[in-house]
């Protein structure tokens, strides 16, 4: 028996999910959500409680993946290398990973490995027209210019003032010269009048994916937020598959696990507009077809669910979508 | 505000290029200052330049500011560290003097392990780690060989790379 509140569902409280949220800290709704979408939630629960994987991702506008493996190995860095290639695991950092030289000089970037994967998953290349929604801080943005080895033209969208200088801070240090970014909400993207060739539409979310970086988000969030996360993304996605030219790709992100916020937002979005599809990529689990009594497009299996203690990211949900 | 360059704007621009030895890097790229209070020379492709009519928070990258002369901004030295052809006004310091120019100390004269001896005084230099990598902006207190002489700070640091990490919080 399932109760609604609004659209975010909640479901009974089990002996389970009440001795979870007591023992760790999280309010017990958000629990008995876990129990229903998130596989083998007790290594879940336990990862959450350790510290993240920091991973960083080498700016290949400045030096190589090798150059830079052996200079901060030679600081005594232990790295590792990832699935995606930029991107390195630190497995160990005698200094803080963002006051080295190399940092400062923009040979990385501290980026998880999930916000890699979102930005392979776009497929981005050379002389690309390409739109980023909610930009800042600039991670995805600088990963996309070095794909594009700094050339076609990236829009970055970004509201904030504060986050537009930070992230022009990165672009800056990165060598990024290919963007621009305006100081615009991803509802009024239309007012650009162009099309563009990948969108990436990481959309601000209820980010449940990032509890072990910020356990304030055991309690810091309610059903209500995912409800206005969801209304909002729904409009977003909308925006953005808009701004796609045909053959283009869009992808859509959130640090989320919350179907709500993710395979419910890109059903609905391949419900109204027909001419979308949702095509596989590498990394992570098969997005969900099914939540709570509802069953969505056979093809959200393509979608991607990426868990802390199954992948070693933060929680991510990524999908990607063919406009033609 | 996004602006073309005026032909007096270019000619000094192109005079910097020039002299920082990335004239031919930047041949047919396009350029556009920034005003805000300041005049800030931009790198501006021209894939952004229809955007750029929508007054954009930030277009391409700031490579320098144009006040008397062309005084090139961080990411501005390292374009050009890494694609112009060295030029004397370079400067390279030792491993010990690259950490303490990226916490905007200044260069002490034991610290320089190259420049050249046609440097003038209160010239504008980049300063280079032994990588060759542009770490700082610095301005020279003396000309020629006695940028070496023994115990003095002999370049002052006017911008460095840590700036990133300390502006940005």
């Amino acid at each position: 028996m399932l109760a609604l509140l609004a659209l975010t569902l909640i479901f009974p409280e089990s002996e389970k999910s009440v001795s979870l949220a007591t023992k760790y800290g999280y309010d017990r709704w958000l629990v008995g959500r876990f129990l229903e979408y998130v596989p083998g939630v007790l290594d879940f629960i336990d990862k959450m409680e350790k510290s993240p994987t920091q991973y960083i991702r080498v700016n290949t506008l400045k030096t190589s993946r090798e150059e830079l493996e052996g200079r901060l190995r030679s600081k005594g860095f232990e790295l590792k290398r990832t699935a995606i290639p930029e991107a390195l695991a630190v497995e160990k950092a005698p200094m803080a990973t963002g006051a080295t030289n190399e940092y400062l000089l923009g040979h990385y970037y501290i980026q998880d490995l999930s916000s890699c994967m979102a930005v392979d998953a776009l497929d981005v290349s050379e002389n690309q027209a390409a739109l980023e929604v909610a930009a800042a801080p600039g991670g995805k943005t600088t990963f996309m210019a070095q794909r594009m080895n700094n050339t076609g033209s990236i829009i970055a969208l970004e509201t904030s003032e504060r986050r537009a200088r930070s992230m022009s801070f990165n672009l800056a240090r990165c060598g990024v010269y290919n963007t621009c970014i305006l100081k615009m909400d991803g509802l009024q993207a239309e007012k650009l009048q162009m099309k563009f060739d990948r969108v990436l539409l990481d959309a601000p979310c209820s980010c449940e994916g990032v509890i072990a970086k910020d356990a304030t988000r055991k309690t810091s969030h309610t059903p209500e937020d995912v409800d206005y996360c969801s209304g909002r993304q729904d409009k977003l996605i909308e925006v953005a598959a808009r701004m796609v030219k045909p053959g283009g790709i869009l992808v859509y992100s959130t640090c989320s696990f919350a179907p709500e916020e993710n395979e419910m937002v890109v059903d609905r979005l391949l419900q109204k507009s027909g001419n979308i599809a949702v095509e596989p990529t590498k990394y992570g689990s098969s997005g969900l077809t099914s939540f709570g009594g509802m069953t969505f497009d056979g093809q959200l299996k393509n979608a991607r669910r990426l868990y802390p203690h199954m992948h070693d990211t933060t929680g991510f949900f990524i999908a990607r979508l063919r406009v033609s | 505000m996004y602006r073309k360059l005026t032909r007096e704007e270019t000619t000094l621009i192109n005079r910097a290029l020039d002299r920082w030895g990335a004239f031919e890097f930047f041949k047919g790229r396009s350029l556009m200052i920034q005003e805000n209070g300041k005049k800030l020379v931009c790198l501006v492709p021209g894939e952004l330049e229809s955007v750029v009519q929508m007054q954009p928070y930030l277009a391409g990258l700031a490579i320098g500011e144009l006040k008397k002369q062309f005084v090139p901004s961080m990411a501005g030295a390292d374009l050009f560290a890494r694609s112009g052809k060295r030029s004397e006004f370079y400067i390279t310091v030792n491993e010990n003097a690259e950490k303490l120019v990226l916490y905007g100390r200044d260069v002490m004269s034991e610290s320089i392990v190259d420049a050249s001896d046609r440097l003038g005084e209160n010239e504008l230099v980049i300063i280079l780690n032994s990588r060759l990598e542009a770490i700082g902006i610095g301005r020279t207190r003396f000309a020629g060989r006695s940028i070496f002489q023994k115990g003095r700070v002999t370049v002052t640091t006017v911008a460095d790379a840590g700036y990133y990490l300390r502006e940005e919080g």
